[in-house]
């Protein structure tokens, strides 16, 4: 631009290059994610509150299980709706959740420049267009606008006198009345003051343990044993390699990203099913000949998915200052992580894992109930067989076994702190 | 430890620094236990192949067990002389010689004979407040290992402790690999089979999300995915509140700094301690099978009980320790004001605890939900009966669908609570 | 009048999606065996300056000549060659804490190294032997095998020190060395900074809180306020309204003993 007088040229607007044009979104988008998580909040609690007392009163009044008792459009739009005027007339859930509040950004919140804001909402905020503008459309022209509550020197107003507070208050009471009217009946309660009797050899158990199968469980606590250390063994094997590519702050960019999301997505799936639930894919898979194949199998995925998120969010945490120091001395990518973040991760490493090895201790016992092999299988069969003696007998060694380890790993543990 | 074990000192750290000594030798005698006992399971395995379990029957003549325990004993005793044994490392000593610089292999040698003479003549040593025989003979101790500025440690893989340590991983993984009847040729054959029941699985039907199932009852009732989802849901509520509710007044008693040093007070906290820890170790799903006995097979009470029970454990473990990590200060300064015991807990502990009573609480619902889910396998009602009612019919894309219905929850769950626990924290 | 060893045109960075500039259009020049005091505010750009010349931080415009080449478009494999040249040392220490000293020295070497020896952890005996003297240098032999979280701050900004020795460096940038520590360890680690400008030749850049520290150690001052340039010159040429108009209205010198 040289050879022109000054002010002659513009400067070349923000938008025209890839990176400015990247910001201008980016900008954009963050405005209308604040507006839309808060909208989101608090059409998400007024539908939750809408279905919960309909369900109360369908089970109570009416004996049946429903959930909304109008047509599916009377629901949505009372919904939506009421989540905008609650939003533009006072101060909803939503925004007190995410603390912010509808501030005027000149001049006085009147009733007036509300009952704008609620129009232009469904103008300009729930279409999307507004946005498109910096600030957005029903922000400029209604002149109030969502921003971060201001702290303020008056006491707050007591929670049952703010309509997010009795909000969230009707809202537990609802949910709890309804769960307990649906979960407790009095034909269960009845049985358990008058059954108790049933489980009496049980308790006898505790007493009189049946010595005569003593040895056979202890060889099914061996098979338990080896299980959890074998799947733990593997699953380390596995789930260290992978954390490193689950971890946020060392995948970046547009190779690196997806691969986080993606692991990251997977492990939360396979993390999300129980271990009982993979055993039994795991048996249809391996057949029921070999339970305990089938069993270290579902440990191993759960453990991986368990252990993953542990040390991916260990990795996260760490200390970024050796990283740097050793990016400049001028080291390549493999040297900073062999010498800036393996010697900040060991010891946190070995503790997740003789904490998982814990865990999949009780996990192997679990595991057996559904013939997952060890002593749960032996356990689950002498619950079944009407054998509560030996069951209780059983239980009483699963208890040591789960103690004793627990507080082995826990003093291990605490070493390695 | 102290600088002459065994020597002087008070008695009691004498006695100390034995059970230390003792503790070390106990975990060389066991690992050497541990590979006769898988030396003689590989030989069952591979030599005499003779009825071998998938849980592994071990067959020894009566006379064997002398010898093993005597060789074992043996192997540990010349370990800990001859070099660095694992016990010694793992409570960090090392044998050191009393002059000189380093150990001639003689003493060793003398050692390893003359601990069968010491430890015959152990309650003499003892009662004298001595250093053991055989270590003053041979001119040796065991010393705490200090670390050497100018001498860094070798790799502890090159080392005898090291490589033991190895040795038995390695072995563990062989054995057990027999043991638990490792086979990936099987995983590998039956992948199509596998593949059939994943490929349902992944096509799910959703016909009865909303509408009950005509085929499927509980007591006579119809149930859709979603009412038994809802059930779920409101199960692990219905127990975390009450647990929660039980555990708050019950962590106070199972907390050493609130109980005192009263000799009740000692008796209540080990009551409830040992209550916590004892109910705790009985897993849910254990806890749902006695339930289902008592109340009822399949009644969702049962469920609820037992979530009950393990969360007041587990909880009530939490919280007091929580309970036992408040800082002292404001308890002093109510202490210091005249207050009583049941105002120091109100003013000054429950103000201090209640932010992470919270987040553990969530934490605890989190995990309720999915415990939630699966405990109807033994009668404790819920989603799962649904789940494993399809499962036993083979309809696998119901599965699928009951499954996916749980990941979403339980997903959402860990969400919500996660996102809770960090406004608390 | 020699061609100068370092020399900065027009360095920008924009932070946040163009929202925070923290250095605009920055220039000036260095000569080999300068020792630079780069003072301002705490956010007036020194740090990101320091991390813009070895890259750590990745400059949005200008150049960046160093020695004759444009370390600011230089290839991720030719910037490695680069940076072993350039030695850095912060105000945290950023050592490995659970590391012994000798460990954390020797990482300083990393660049010269191929990429399967140092994996598998294989210095030379050279390095380990240099390591040692470097130590020695810095007065910590004696802990050489001691644990890093055992060492006070003014140790560990030492080991920093010998690492950055170990690389041999023609230029060390050095962000805030001393704020973490107290006046009289403050001195002796500046005093290792002036050592290695006066005897090894080294070009130092380093950035300092405060003013008398400046004084005494600089040979020249550079000041930020606001990622531009408003003071450049000998560091007995600030005075009281220089000083105002560096620190702002409401400032007051304080001496370090």
């Amino acid at each position: 631009m040289t050879g022109y007088p000054e002010g002659y040229t513009s400067p070349r607007p923000e938008w025209t290059t890839g990176r400015g044009l990247y910001n201008a979104l980016a900008r954009r988008a963050d405005v209308a994610a604040k507006y839309f998580a808060v909208f989101l909040l608090d059409a998400g609690g007024l539908a939750a509150l809408w279905l919960l007392v309909t369900y109360a009163y369908a089970w109570y009044v009416l004996g049946i299980t429903a959930y909304i008792l109008v047509p599916w459009w009377v629901f949505a739009l009372g919904v939506v709706e009421g989540a905008i005027l609650w939003e533009s007339l006072g101060r909803s859930w939503g925004q007190k959740a995410l603390g912010r509040e509808l501030t005027p950004v000149s001049g006085e919140a009147t009733p007036i420049r509300r009952l704008l804001y609620f129009v232009l909402w469904h103008l300009f905020g729930l279409t999307g267009i507004g946005f498109v503008f910096v600030p957005p459309l029903h922000e400029r022209w209604s002149g109030l606008g969502l921003r971060r509550e201001r702290p303020s020197a008056q006491a707050p107003v007591p929670w049952y006198r703010t309509s997010a507070g009795l909000f969230v208050a009707v809202l537990l009471v609802v949910t709890m009345v309804s769960a307990l009217g649906v979960t407790l009946t009095w034909e269960s309660l009845r049985r358990l003051f008058t059954q108790a009797g049933q489980t009496a050899e049980f308790w006898r158990a505790l007493v009189r343990p049946d010595t005569t199968i003593l040895l056979d469980a202890m060889r099914d606590m061996i098979v338990t044993v080896f299980m959890a250390v074998l799947a733990t063994l593997f699953a380390v094997a596995v789930s260290v390699p992978l954390s490193f590519l689950a971890a946020r702050n060392l995948m970046r960019g547009p190779i690196g990203r997806p691969i986080y999301t993606l692991i990251r997505g997977a492990m939360s799936i396979a993390r999300s099913i129980e271990p009982i639930v993979w055993a039994i894919i795991f048996l249809v898979w391996v057949t029921a000949l070999r339970s305990p194949f089938a069993g270290i199998l579902a440990l191993w995925v759960h453990s991986i998915a368990d252990l993953v998120k542990l040390y991916a969010e260990r990795l996260e945490a760490i200390d970024q200052g050796p990283i740097e120091a050793i990016t400049a001395t001028g080291a390549g990518r493999l040297s900073v992580l062999r010498y800036a973040i393996v010697p900040q991760i060991v010891n946190p490493y070995i503790s997740f894992t003789l904490y998982r090895w814990d865990i999949n201790i009780r996990m192997a016992t679990v595991v057996g109930l559904v013939g997952g092999g060890g002593i749960g299988q032996r356990l689950i069969n002498y619950i079944w067989g009407v054998q509560y003696r030996q069951a209780g007998t059983v239980m009483i060694l699963i208890v040591i076994l789960v103690w004793a380890i627990d507080y082995l790993s826990a003093r291990l543990r605490a070493k390695l702190a | 430890m102290s600088p002459t074990p065994g020597g002087a000192g008070a008695p009691r750290d004498r006695l100390k620094v034995l059970c230390r000594r003792a503790f070390s030798f106990l975990l060389d005698w066991m690992a050497w236990g541990y590979v006769a006992y898988c030396a003689m399971y590989l030989l069952n395995y591979y030599w005499y192949t003779v009825h071998v379990d998938w849980w592994g029957t071990l067959t020894l003549p009566s006379w064997g067990w002398p010898v093993v325990i005597l060789v074992t004993l043996e192997l540990a005793v010349w370990c800990r002389s001859l070099g660095r044994s694992l016990g010694q490392r793992a409570i960090g000593v090392a044998l050191r010689p009393v002059a000189g610089e380093r150990i001639r292999l003689g003493q060793r040698v003398l050692r390893g004979f003359l601990w069968h003479l010491s430890v015959l003549l152990a309650p003499v040593w003892i009662a004298r407040g001595e250093e053991p025989l055989h270590d003053r003979l041979a001119r040796v101790g065991l010393r705490t290992e200090t670390p050497d500025p100018e001498r860094p440690g070798r790799r502890a893989i090159l080392t005898q402790w090291g490589f033991f340590a190895l040795f038995l991983g390695a072995l563990t993984m062989c054995v057990g690999w027999l043991i638990i009847g490792i086979n990936l040729q099987v995983l590998i054959r039956r992948a199509p089979q596998a593949g059939r029941i994943w490929g349902e699985m992944l096509r799910p039907d959703f016909r009865y999300f909303t509408a009950p199932d005509p085929v499927f009852h509980l007591r006579a009732l119809s149930y859709s995915i979603l009412d038994l989802t809802v059930v779920t849901v409101f199960m692990a509520l219905v127990a975390t509140v009450l647990g929660g509710v039980m555990a708050f007044p019950l962590s106070f008693l199972g907390a050493r700094n609130v109980m005192g040093f009263s000799p009740a007070g000692w008796a209540t906290y080990g009551v409830i301690r040992g209550f916590f820890n004892v109910f705790r170790s009985i897993e849910t799903i254990i806890w749902a099978s006695i339930f289902a006995i008592w109340v009822g097979y399949g009644t969702v009470l049962a469920g609820i009980l037992a979530l009950t029970i393990h969360t007041i454990a587990a909880l009530g473990k939490l919280y007091s320790e929580q309970v036992e990590g408040v800082s002292p200060g404001p308890l002093e300064a109510v202490w210091a004001a005249g207050g009583s015991r049941i105002q120091v807990v109100r003013h000054a502990v429950i103000p201090q605890v209640l932010p992470s009573f919270w987040a553990f609480t969530l934490y605890r619902w989190d995990i309720n939900v999915r415990m939630a889910t699966v405990i109807a396998l033994v009668g404790g009602g819920g989603i799962g009966d649904m789940l494993f009612y399809y499962k036993n019919q083979g309809d696998w894309s119901k599965v699928g669908a009951v499954v996916m219905v749980i990941v979403a929850v339980v997903w959402a769950m860990d969400y919500i609570s996660g996102r809770l626990r960090e406004r608390i924290a | 009048m020699p061609t100068p060893y370092l020399v900065i045109d027009g360095l920008t960075k924009v932070y946040e999606r163009g929202q925070v500039h923290a250095l605009r259009g920055l220039s000036f020049s260095i000569e080999k065996g300068e020792f630079l005091v780069v003072i301002g505010l705490s956010g007036s750009g020194k740090s990101t300056l320091l991390r813009c010349i070895n890259r750590l931080i990745e400059p949005t415009e200008g150049k960046i000549w160093l020695d004759g080449t444009d370390v600011a478009r230089l290839s991720a494999k030719r910037m490695r060659r680069v940076r072993r040249r350039i030695g850095m040392i912060f105000q945290q220490f950023n050592l490995v804490d659970r590391a012994t000293t000798v460990r954390n020295v020797l990482t300083g070497r990393l660049g010269y190294m191929p990429g399967w020896r140092s994996l598998l952890g294989l210095f030379s005996s050279q390095d380990k032997r240099t390591a040692l003297a470097n130590l020695e240098r810095v007065g910590l032999r004696d802990k050489a095998y001691a644990r890093v979280d055992e060492l006070s701050g003014g140790q560990r900004q030492r080991v920093g020190i010998a690492r950055a020795l170990m690389q041999k460096p023609e230029i060390l940038l050095a962000d805030e060395p001393v704020s973490a520590l107290d006046p009289a360890t403050s001195h002796s680690i500046m005093q290792y900074l002036e050592q290695m400008n006066r005897q090894d030749g080294v070009t130092v850049i380093a950035s300092l809180h405060f003013l008398s520290l400046a004084r005494r150690y600089g040979t020249r001052i550079i000041a930020l306020k606001d990622g531009q340039l408003v003071f450049d010159g000998p560091p007995k040429t600030i005075d009281n309204a220089k000083f105002k108009e560096i620190y702002g209205e409401d400032a007051e010198e304080v001496e370090v003993r």
